[in-house]
């Protein structure tokens, strides 16, 4: 028994339900139980102890990797600690201030999220270090003693300390640190957390931490449970951490659930023998849009979350208020718009019974895009005389405003076509506008509805592959538990570069991997379980954006004209170059999942039912997702329906299944028009 | 008649255009001004050289942009491979820093549309460094384009090139501007013919007329919803930088039905320091005032302003005639003007017109040798202030309003990059206005030189505050001061002033006005 392995599960916590998936003899095992909003972790342990049933296994003999939305929804709902922030005397409302421009141009009753420490609670404490790391200003020990008393008044639940040029000089921040460890509450300290210049965004990510930290750590205290469970976190940056770092950096998991819904198509897409994908998972009452380039998920420092900004490693991840409950309504205008506003899912689209509202869904309903089956396998049935009722309406309207007659098929038409130009703007913001060419990317629909317009949009995209995954509704517990492990670090160096600059980013480095090092081997990585990725954040001198670079030696200069000139087509080549960050990635590398193959035989439809699809009513073969086996080729048009997705196919294009149970759906781009 | 999905299509599809432009822009720029600050607008035009499209940028530059096109279609017989360059405030331009450029879209010789793109310069010559100076005319704030192609038949003229460079400072970088804001067109056009490759040309014109038609429709109907009449505001600048004398502004708004007329007769004739506004610039702040009227969003085309008549008399200053000097009109006076408006519909609107925001950019500029590297800098930044309180809520505090949305640089970077410290930046409190709702507050920014320097300023609303609206009280008037060896003084609104190492600039901003009487907070 002592030898025996650990049994590795992916859990993701979803609004309606939490998905679990782990490995057995060789497989890969799913199933989804009802979330539980008020305490998340009950569902959590309802599953883990039924696999621990089925396993034959105890707690401590399982690994649990978890992608969370707990951080997320504090923050969105503001239900975080009460917490002080500490600054350097006369920026106590730089929180406040933030970049100084207002959120919306037109909106005269635009609000700014308020700052999520109050007035009173922003302290400044006498101390100045300036921008060569010299101590203008000591830090005043007197200040010290009073502001600790008022924090012991008030009653903190936690406390940030961000001061001017910490990561400089973190000696300060220390000692305040030490003078507030009487309080017994959990410390964000700027110069641990993110030594990196730019105050505001610094401050706002230390605050962020603090806020959450209280209740992220009773959170992941209850999942632990009496015995201590093996349990780690998905970072939003593509990597899991320990429970206990997660803990005490919650920053760093904002973005737990999507992060891990793009690991685990990124691996699906790979599993298909393709790099280049741009991932489309469409839900509800958003869509989520990144790419994958060459293999490697893109992270971005410039973040934000619920109009914040989070200044750690985030995966680059593109979100649009446009899903299946997009509410569809023509305006005064006469145009036909479609979302912002949303059904949700209480009282969700029409045709869950509840509303008259017509959405996305609705259209599709309308369309015979279900193929009269409903969702979740048909346990959710569709209703849709009430689907009907409320296109009618719209399509009354429609006819107003046109004067001309709009069927209830041409207004369910019209709304899809306008959702599909809202995604399209979403996938071109990714592609397109960071200069890369969709042409040369698959595209990867998950989540409920993706299945439904990625061929749509990969045409007018002109993306000629579609690869729809294996349990599309399950991809982000897939994805959090092959995800590696992951430790960034960062250091502002801020020097300009020369040759000899090269020694110095050496022995930055070298600190940096020891200490990384160091946290891995505690974690159980041995050496040769790790990787450590270098990497520069470099820009021309007077410019205020960094490049990453990933050349650490050799002629960082031309490694910078270079990279410079692939992302914005020009070179300064006579220019000063500044070294800005020194940054880490380190990865604890996890073993890989074995690729479930599938057995091969002809696929057959299920049968044929009748819908809408091109403005044309045809006759459209209708296929069940696990009566498909490898090497089957799919007759077009066709839907193809499963537990958690539903895949429209036209016949332009066709579809076979992979080895690996993925559907892959190519089409002719020659001549693309509408 | 139009089919309203097409429509909705379109208006997805022109706007897209006009924000990859902006992106485009913002990439390959050079000057902080534009990447950072993002001092810039792209805009599509049909090929009458009416406006479809305007990316969300620079409200400042929402109605003015028409203008250049049209002063360049008016000016030249534009071919397909032809690039216009142009800033003269009279024909087209605001202030000279800000440059137009102009391309025509073709398909053999037929021009479809046209793409247009405004960056502000952080130089284009001129007695001042970053041209934002106070001079008595024209001439004396920098090179002034008329329109000129500076793109022939597709290849760029270097001639003309050479000319402009050498009247600015900084060549390397300005020359960098332009080249990217020519590829800026560049991908404006690409994205246009493959709009127009795929849906067809008949189809993308008429529903780019259909969206100028959209547009009005949506301004007609806010301006439905304004009660008919007539109403009157006046306000004024507090002085010109050269005479100590206020500087009225003037409107008068009557609506009838779905129109409206804005007469600004009565506003101060033009002055003789910079603070001129050009008609663009007063044709913009109306623009920009009634498109915050309309709910939701609405496409930036020429239909918002067809049912909108502005009357703005020659030689005052809302509408100078040449020589005047303009730099500030743009800055200054436009927010002024937004305010007399806003003033004005308050009395048709009680309870959806904010009071008074802070009014003023708060220009400052400080330029020196730095003593780390021996090379001249040159810092140029807009401050933010509070904003008015609104009929429903509290004004924000900190923020930039009206006219301009550029972000601050963090404290940090500027010590990294200049030879100045921050000493203090935080929010002014207790100056926004009393009220039911209280104006936002106005900020404190306080920079020391660490080298001599010469530092230049372009505030207002230094003598009379944002006004309060029903009873709120004004916010607090802005305040200039120069620390000098532990003495302070103050300083007027606009000038400039010789800094010693270890001086400081301290700058408090307006306060946003108050909204309704104290008496009924709860």
């Amino acid at each position: 028994m002592a030898s025996r392995q650990l049994i590795r599960i992916g859990v993701d916590t979803g609004g309606t339900f939490t998905d679990f998936v782990f490995e057995r003899d060789g497989r890969l095992q799913l199933f989804k139980l009802p979330s539980t909003p008020s305490d998340p972790s009950l569902a959590i342990r309802q599953g883990l102890e039924r696999i621990c049933a089925e396993t034959d296994s105890r707690l401590d003999q399982i690994e649990v990797v978890h992608g969370t939305t707990v951080g997320t929804n504090a923050l969105l709902q503001r239900r975080g600690a009460r917490i002080a922030l500490v600054t350097t005397k006369g920026f106590e409302d730089v929180l406040a201030i933030g970049r100084q421009a207002r959120p919306e141009l037109y909106n005269l009753n635009a609000i700014k999220p308020p700052p999520l420490v109050s007035n009173e609670l922003r302290l400044g404490i006498g101390e100045r270090v300036v921008a060569s790391g010299e101590v203008l200003e000591p830090l005043d020990e007197r200040e010290l003693r009073t502001l600790v008393n008022k924090l012991k008044q008030a009653g903190v639940e936690a406390v940030a300390i961000s001061l001017l040029f910490s990561f400089l000089h973190p000696e300060h921040e220390e000692r305040i640190a030490l003078s507030l460890a009487p309080l017994d509450v959990p410390l964000s300290i700027s110069s641990r957390i993110l030594p990196e210049y730019r105050e505001y965004e610094r401050t706002s990510t230390v605050v962020i931490n603090a806020y959450l930290q209280p209740l992220m750590g009773r959170y992941l205290k209850r999942l632990s449970g009496e015995t201590k469970l093996n349990l780690r976190v998905m970072q939003s940056s593509g990597g899991s951490i320990s429970a206990d770092a997660a803990a005490i950096e919650p920053v760093r998991t904002i973005l737990s659930g999507p992060s891990g819904g793009v690991v685990g198509a990124l691996r699906a897409a790979q599993s298909a023998g393709i790099q280049n994908v741009i991932t489309f998972d469409m839900g509800g009452t958003s869509t989520d849009v990144a790419l994958c380039d060459s293999g490697a998920i893109r992270t971005t420092n410039e973040a934000t979350v619920a109009g914040l900004p989070v200044a750690v490693s985030v995966m680059d991840i593109h979100t649009v208020g446009a899903g299946g409950g997009s509410i569809a309504r023509v305006d005064e205008g006469g145009s036909l718009r479609v979302g912002p506003e949303s059904a949700g899912a209480d009282p969700g689209p029409a045709c869950y019974g509840r509303s008259l509202l017509p959405t996305v869904t609705d259209a599709h309903v309308v369309l015979g895009h279900f193929g009269g089956t409903g969702l979740l396998g048909g346990e959710f049935k569709l209703d849709e005389e009430r689907a009907r009722e409320a296109m009618q309406k719209l399509a009354d309207d429609l006819s107003r405003v046109s004067g001309k007659r709009v069927s209830i098929t041409n207004a369910a038409e019209g709304v899809l076509s306008v959702a599909n130009t809202n995604m399209e703007r979403a996938l071109r913001y990714i592609s397109v506008e960071r200069g890369h060419d969709p042409r040369q990317f698959a595209l990867l629909p998950f989540g409920g509805a993706g299945g439904l317009h990625a061929v749509e949009l990969a045409r007018a995209l002109r993306i000629p592959t579609i690869i729809a995954p294996v349990a599309p509704g399950a991809l982000s517990a897939v994805g959090v538990l092959v995800a590696d492990v992951i430790k960034d670090q960062s250091r502002t160096v801020m020097f300009t570069y020369e040759a000899k600059s090269i020694s110095k980013l050496g022995r930055v480095f070298s600190e940096l991997e020891r200490e990384a090092a160091r946290l891995l081997r505690a974690e159980g990585f041995l050496r040769s379980k790790q990787r450590h990725e270098r990497s520069l954040a470099m820009r021309y001198r007077g410019q205020s954006f960094e490049l990453e670079v990933r050349d650490t030696a050799g002629d960082l200069a031309r490694a910078f004209h270079r990279a410079h000139r692939e992302r914005y087509g020009y070179a300064q080549e006579e220019s000063e170059i500044e070294i800005v960050s020194a940054r880490l990635r380190s990865f604890g590398l996890v073993e890989k999942l074995p690729q479930r193959k599938i057995e091969t035989t002809r696929g057959k439809p299920h049968g044929n039912v009748t819908a809408h699809l091109n403005g044309r009513k045809v006759s459209v073969a209708l296929y069940k997702r696990d009566e498909l086996r490898s090497g089957a080729k799919l007759q077009t048009p066709c839907i193809v329906t499963e537990y958690s997705a539903t895949t429209l196919i036209p016949s332009e294009a066709n579809a076979r299944v992979d080895q690996f149970g993925n559907l892959i759906i190519r089409q002719d781009l020659q001549d693309v028009s509408r | 008649m139009f089919d309203p999905t097409t429509l909705e299509i379109y208006r997805a599809l022109f706007t897209s255009v006009a924000e990859e432009m902006g992106v485009a822009l913002r990439r390959t720029a050079f000057s902080p001004n534009i990447k950072e600050r993002r001092d810039y607008s792209c805009a599509v035009f049909d090929a009458k050289g009416r406006v479809i499209a305007q990316g969300d940028h620079m409200p400042v530059h929402l109605g003015s942009m028409p203008m250049a096109v049209a002063a360049a279609l008016a000016e030249i017989k534009l071919a397909p491979g032809d690039v216009v360059a142009l800033n003269d405030p009279f024909a087209g331009g605001t202030h000279l820093p800000d440059v137009t450029l102009v391309m025509p879209i073709a398909i053999g010789p037929r021009i479809f549309f046209y793409v247009a793109n405004r960056a502000h310069h952080a130089d284009i010559g001129g007695a001042t460094p970053g041209s934002m100076g106070l001079a008595a005319d024209i001439y004396g704030e920098g090179i002034r384009i008329p329109p000129i192609r500076l793109v022939r038949n597709g290849v760029l003229d270097r001639d003309t090139m050479r000319l402009l460079l050498a009247n600015v400072r900084g060549n390397v970088e300005r020359r960098g501007d332009f080249d990217a804001q020519i590829g800026s067109l560049k991908t404006g056009a690409a994205r246009l013919l493959e709009i127009i490759e795929r849906r067809g040309e008949k189809e993308v014109s008429e529903y780019a007329s259909q969206l100028i038609n959209y547009s009005a429709r949506l301004m007609r109907y806010t301006i439905a919803s304004i009660p008919d009449g007539e109403y009157e505001a006046e306000d004024a600048l507090d002085d010109d930088g050269v005479e100590d004398r206020a500087v009225a502004i003037k409107v008068r708004i009557s609506i009838e039905g779905e129109q409206a007329l804005v007469d600004f007769t009565g506003s101060a004739p033009q002055v003789t320091g910079a603070i001129n506004a050009v008609e663009a610039i007063t044709v913009s702040a109306v623009s920009y005032v009634f498109r915050c009227l309309v709910d939701g969003e609405v496409p930036a085309s020429a239909g918002l302003m067809e049912p909108i008549e502005v009357i703005a008399p020659r030689g005052t200053v809302v509408n100078a005639n040449p020589p005047a000097s303009v730099a500030g009109g743009n800055v200054e006076t436009s927010q002024r003007i937004v305010d007399v408006l806003f003033r004005a519909l308050a009395n048709a609107l009680p309870d959806r017109i904010p009071a008074a925001s802070q009014g003023t950019m708060n220009n400052l500029t400080i330029g020196g040798i730095d003593s780390r590297n021996g090379q001249e800098f040159s810092y140029y930044e807009t401050v933010a202030g509070g904003m008015g309180a609104r009929p429903s809520s509290d004004g924000m505090s900190g923020v930039h309003t009206h006219m301009t949305n550029s972000m601050n640089t963090p404290a940090e970077a500027l010590e990294y990059a200049y030879p100045l410290r921050v000493r203090e930046y935080r929010l002014r409190k207790g100056s926004g206005g009393a009220g039911e709702h209280r104006g936002g507050d106005g900020v404190v920014r306080e920079i020391e030189t660490l080298v001599p320097a010469r530092m230049s300023l372009l505030c207002d609303r230094r003598k009379r505050g944002p006004y309060g609206l029903f009873g709120g009280e004004d916010g607090a008037t802005g305040v200039n001061e120069i620390i000098s060896e532990k003495k302070k003084y103050r300083i007027a609104s606009k000038g400039s002033h010789e800094l010693k190492a270890g001086d400081r600039i301290r700058i408090e901003t307006p306060g946003g006005g108050g909204w309704g009487n104290t008496d009924n907070t709860d």
